[in-house]
Parts: structure tokens; C-alpha cells; sequence
């Protein structure tokens, strides 16, 4: 049988190759390579930007500045991304339908948990973030809600995806030893995922404290925040001291998840 | 009253007919080894045993019971337990967790997820791992062990829950020679000591006859012979596996 479908697989699988390779190449033309893609004082720009780069402002004030937005950054990442494992975890575990044994209401609460992660996850986050602030105005909550919706819907995803992936015989084995679904989630599921779950959540923190500096941009605080008024007043010198500061979270952060993950490797 | 009661158990995939019109008993204690090539049918036959495969045809008395009234995992997990050949544990978790896991079935929801963080009954699963001799692997994570010590933290897992009835599906088919030695003789002396019944899958005939009293050969999903071990004669053997590359 695999055998049979196996060349019709491989052929469908270039064709779509080919297509979306088509598409690339044609979205290369629609783009209009003129001058016009750099405006004309560009060159001077570019050359503030670098002289930015290598004397940034490392002034006391800027420096106090930077660590306070940093704080604020991270604080409202790592806020989000526990309202985000929240909704993940449950809608994930609902999502992947381990804990139903009847199959009509599995089919049920799986789908409606994956379509509620999926509508959350389309929404990106600045919208979130321009829905929140419309709604309750520029406090914190708005950042931490903007963030961990659609980050809840990414992960949630993933989560199911994993769980549904995990392989049959062990579970048997605990549902033979007399395991409920639920034990089989706590005592087989979760234990075998784990290390993924949390590589993979580690990841995205990552992607949350960048997100999170975007964010500000919105005027919630925050290293963005600082950047863009930076920006507006053409003082690239402190552009360069907060992104160094971005980049220092996102290596430390990195660092932290390599260790924890070589910690919990099989 | 037998243990285990088959009367014409049939069992269709699609078009191939893995057991056909399959009948036998098992008493309290006995130790069953179920030979025969490889399609014959010893899986389904277990996995029927198991309660996981449901028959299309036939009835099957568990302990004088119809094995479908078995509703609870708990009250089925009390009368069989289940080791096969491998990627029974969780890899992820430390030993004493799959030990203890045996014990799921009767502990309650608290106990149980306590348990994840502070293992309860250490002293059963303390026990059962000594019997084994894996105690000083405790707390070692379970993907750590070999092959043979991680059927063995399958075998104190059995310990734990404490069946009536152990169903072994080809056990020791992924270990090396000497390995599957030590476990087969393992297993089988621990379900004497504890009164137990075993129903067992195996390609060596060689092992079905050093360890077990009685052999049922099964091809094409029939009872080919069912003989006590000491009758069962090298022409009976031979006509198994022989008469089955004729047929190709
Ligand atoms: N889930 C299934 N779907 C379709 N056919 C199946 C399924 N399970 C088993 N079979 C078929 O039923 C027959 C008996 O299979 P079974 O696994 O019980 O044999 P076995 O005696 O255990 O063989 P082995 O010694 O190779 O493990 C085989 O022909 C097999 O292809
Ligand atoms: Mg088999």
C-alpha cells in the first residue's frame, strides 16, 4: 500500500515545490528595484547609524534608563508568557483529545479547542496590543494580554501537535497497569513531551521579549519605547545602547534555555 | 472454573483472518507458551487475552466473567497485566516512577499526582526492584538502562500491580542471548512464587520448552497443537514451522 502511494506522494510533493518556487520568483519581479527604495539623505543616515554603533551612548542616565525599560520589557514578557502557557497548556491538552475516551466528543472539544488557537494565534500581536490599548487604555495589562493570546495559540498548537505525536505503546502499556486518561497525561504524556514542551517554550520566550520591545512601540514602556524616542530624535548613539540591551536578554536568555535543555536531555 | 475460557474466538482484519474458531482453557497457575511462525497469530490472540482487541465472534470468561463486563481499567489492571517486547516505559521518567505506576489503578487522584513529586509506597517499589536486583537503579532515569534492565523495571511494574494473569508478548525478542536467559527465568519464577498464570508469546522453541508445561502452537490463526511439554515430539515441531514453507 505505502508503496503504491509512495510515487504519487513524491510527485505531489514537487509539483508543490515547484509552485511555491514559482510564487518566490514571481514576487522577486513585483517588487520595484529602483532608487526610490532609499530616500535621499539615506547615505548620510547610514553613516550617523554606524558612528552609533561603535561610540554608543553609555552615558549614566541613558544606562539607568536602558536597565530600568530592560526590567520593564522582560517583566511583561515573562508575565505574558505565563498567561500564554496557561491557555496553552489548557486548550493544548484539550486540542489533542487525550483525555476523552468517546470519540464523538473528542472530535468536538479537540476541534473547538484547536479553532479557538487557531483564531487567537492569527491575530498578531500588535493588533492585540491596538485592541487592548483601545480598550483599556495604555496600562500594563493591555502588554501582557496582547502578548499572551496569540502566544497561547502558537504554543497551545504546538503542545497538542506534540501530544498527539507522542508514540502508543507506553500509554497502552499504562492504560494495561490500570492508568485513567488522566494519570496517563500525568504518569505518560507530559513526561514524554517534556523536554520538547519546554525547549520549544524556551524558544519562544525568546520571540516573546523581542515581541515585547515592539510592543512599545505602541507607547506601553519598554526598551521600544526608549528606542523610538531615540529614533525620533535622530540620537542614534542611544539607539545602539538600548539595542545592545535587547541583544544581552536575548543572549542571556538563549544561554539559560541551552543549560536547562542539556539538564533535561534524554 | 478455568482462569481463562475461549469458545470460538474469531478475529478478522479487513480480509486476513488473524484467529479463526479459536477455543482453550487456562487454569489458575499454569504457564502457557503460544509458539508457532510468524502471521500465525500470537499477538491478536494476546491482545484479545488483554481485552485491548475485541473479538467479532466467541466468547472469552475472564476469571468466570465475560471480559466486556470488565468496565473499570482498575478491576481489569487487578486480573492481567501485559509486558511485551520493548517501549513499555517511560523513557523520560526515573525508575521508581514506572515501578510505581503499577500502582495507578488504586491509588487516588491526589495520591497519584503527589506521587509525581513524592513518591508514595516507596517501600513497594523498593521491594519489587530488589526481586528484580535493579534496587540501587531506584532513581536513575529509565532511558539510561539497558535493554534487559529496563524489562526488568517492566517486570516490577508487574510485581506492583499484582495480576492474576500476566500476558508476555515475545519479552525477550530484543535482547541478546544471556539477557533474555536472565529475564525469562526471572519472569517465570516470579509468577510461581506468586501463584500467578502466564500466558507467553515466544520464537524459541528451545525457551517454550526449558520454561513452560504446557505449549499451544497456533498457525494461520488455529490451534495447531495444544500438548504438554513433555509430549510434544521434534515431528510435531517440525510439521509447525515446515509445513508453513510448503505452502509458500
Ligand atoms: N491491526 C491489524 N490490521 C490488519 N491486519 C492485522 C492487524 N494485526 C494483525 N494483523 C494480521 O493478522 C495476522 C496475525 O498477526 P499477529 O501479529 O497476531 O501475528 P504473530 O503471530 O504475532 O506474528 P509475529 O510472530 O510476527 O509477531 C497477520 O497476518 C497480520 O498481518
Ligand atoms: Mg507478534
Amino acid at each position: 500500500m505505502k508503496q503504491l502511494l509512495s510515487p504519487l506522494y513524491l510527485h505531489k510533493r514537487l509539483s508543490l515545490t515547484l509552485v511555491l518556487l514559482a510564487a518566490f520568483i514571481w514576487s522577486l519581479f513585483s517588487v520595484t528595484w529602483s532608487r526610490d527604495l532609499l530616500h535621499a539623505g539615506g547615505w548620510a543616515t547610514t553613516v550617523q547609524i554606524l558612528e552609533g554603533l561603535i561610540k554608543p551612548d553609555l552615558s549614566p542616565d541613558i544606562l539607568e534608563l536602558a536597565v530600568e525599560s530592560s526590567w520593564v520589557t522582560v517583566v511583561y514578557a515573562v508575565t505574558g508568557m505565563t498567561v500564554a502557557l496557561i491557555i496553552a497548556f489548557v486548550l493544548g491538552v484539550l486540542g489533542s483529545g487525550v483525555l476523552v475516551s468517546s470519540r464523538p466528543v473528542r472530535i468536538v472539544t479537540a476541534g473547538f479547542s484547536r479553532a479557538v488557537l487557531a483564531i487567537i494565534r492569527a491575530i498578531h500581536e500588535l493588533v492585540w496590543a491596538l485592541l487592548f490599548v483601545a480598550v483599556i487604555g495604555l496600562s500594563p495589562y493591555a502588554a501582557i494580554f496582547a502578548l499572551g493570546i496569540p502566544y497561547g495559540g502558537i504554543l497551545g498548537r504546538i503542545f497538542a501537535d506534540m501530544l498527539n505525536d507522542v508514540p502508543g505503546e507506553p500509554i497502552q502499556a499504562l492504560r494495561a497497569a490500570g492508568a485513567s486518561r488522566l494519570h496517563c497525561l500525568m504518569y505518560g504524556y507530559l513526561p514524554l513531551i517534556r523536554s520538547n514542551m519546554i525547549s520549544y517554550t524556551m524558544y519562544r520566550f525568546e520571540c516573546s521579549i523581542r515581541s515585547s520591545a515592539i510592543m512599545s512601540f505602541v507607547g506601553l514602556g519598554g526598551l521600544g519605547y526608549q528606542i523610538q524616542l531615540s529614533l525620533a530624535d535622530l540620537h542614534y548613539d542611544e539607539v545602539w545602547t538600548f539595542l545592545f540591551f535587547l541583544i544581552a536578554i536575548v543572549v542571556l536568555i538563549d544561554a539559560w534555555s541551552n543549560s536547562l535543555r542539556k539538564r533535561l536531555v534524554l | 472454573m478455568p482462569l481463562i475460557e475461549l469458545n470460538n474466538i474469531t478475529k478478522q482484519f479487513e480480509r486476513k483472518i488473524a484467529l479463526s474458531s479459536l477455543s482453550f482453557h487456562v487454569k489458575k497457575g499454569e504457564m502457557v507458551a503460544l509458539i508457532g511462525p510468524s502471521g500465525a497469530g500470537k499477538s491478536t490472540l494476546l491482545n484479545t487475552l488483554a481485552g485491548i482487541t475485541a473479538p467479532n465472534t466467541g466468547t472469552y470468561l475472564l476469571d468466570g466473567v465475560p471480559i466486556q463486563h470488565y468496565k473499570k481499567r482498575k478491576e481489569l489492571a487487578k486480573k492481567i497485566g501485559v509486558i511485551r517486547q520493548q517501549f513499555d516505559l517511560i523513557a523520560s521518567l526515573p525508575v521508581i516512577q514506572n515501578v510505581l505506576a503499577g500502582r495507578l489503578g488504586e491509588w487516588g487522584f491526589f495520591k497519584s499526582m503527589l506521587s509525581l513529586f513524592l513518591p508514595q509506597d516507596k517501600q513497594l517499589a523498593a521491594n519489587a526492584l530488589n526481586r528484580v536486583g535493579l534496587l540501587d537503579k531506584l532513581y536513575d532515569q529509565t532511558s539510561k538502562l539497558s535493554g534487559g534492565e529496563q524489562q526488568r523495571v517492566a517486570l516490577a511494574r508487574l510485581l506492583v500491580q499484582s495480576p492474576a494473569v500476566i500476558l508476555a508478548d515475545e519479552p525477550v525478542a530484543s535482547l541478546d542471548p544471556a539477557r533474555a536467559e536472565d529475564v525469562l527465568a526471572m519472569l517465570t519464577k516470579l509468577v510461581k512464587e506468586e501463584g500467578q498464570t502466564l500466558v507467553m508469546s515466544l520464537h524459541s522453541v528451545e525457551y517454550a520448552k526449558k520454561y513452560f508445561s504446557r505449549i499451544i502452537a497456533l498457525r494461520d490463526g488455529e490451534v495447531f497443537f495444544d500438548l504438554p511439554t513433555s509430549e510434544i515430539t521434534k515431528e510435531h515441531l517440525a510439521e509447525l514451522y515446515l509445513l508453513k514453507e510448503m505452502a509458500l
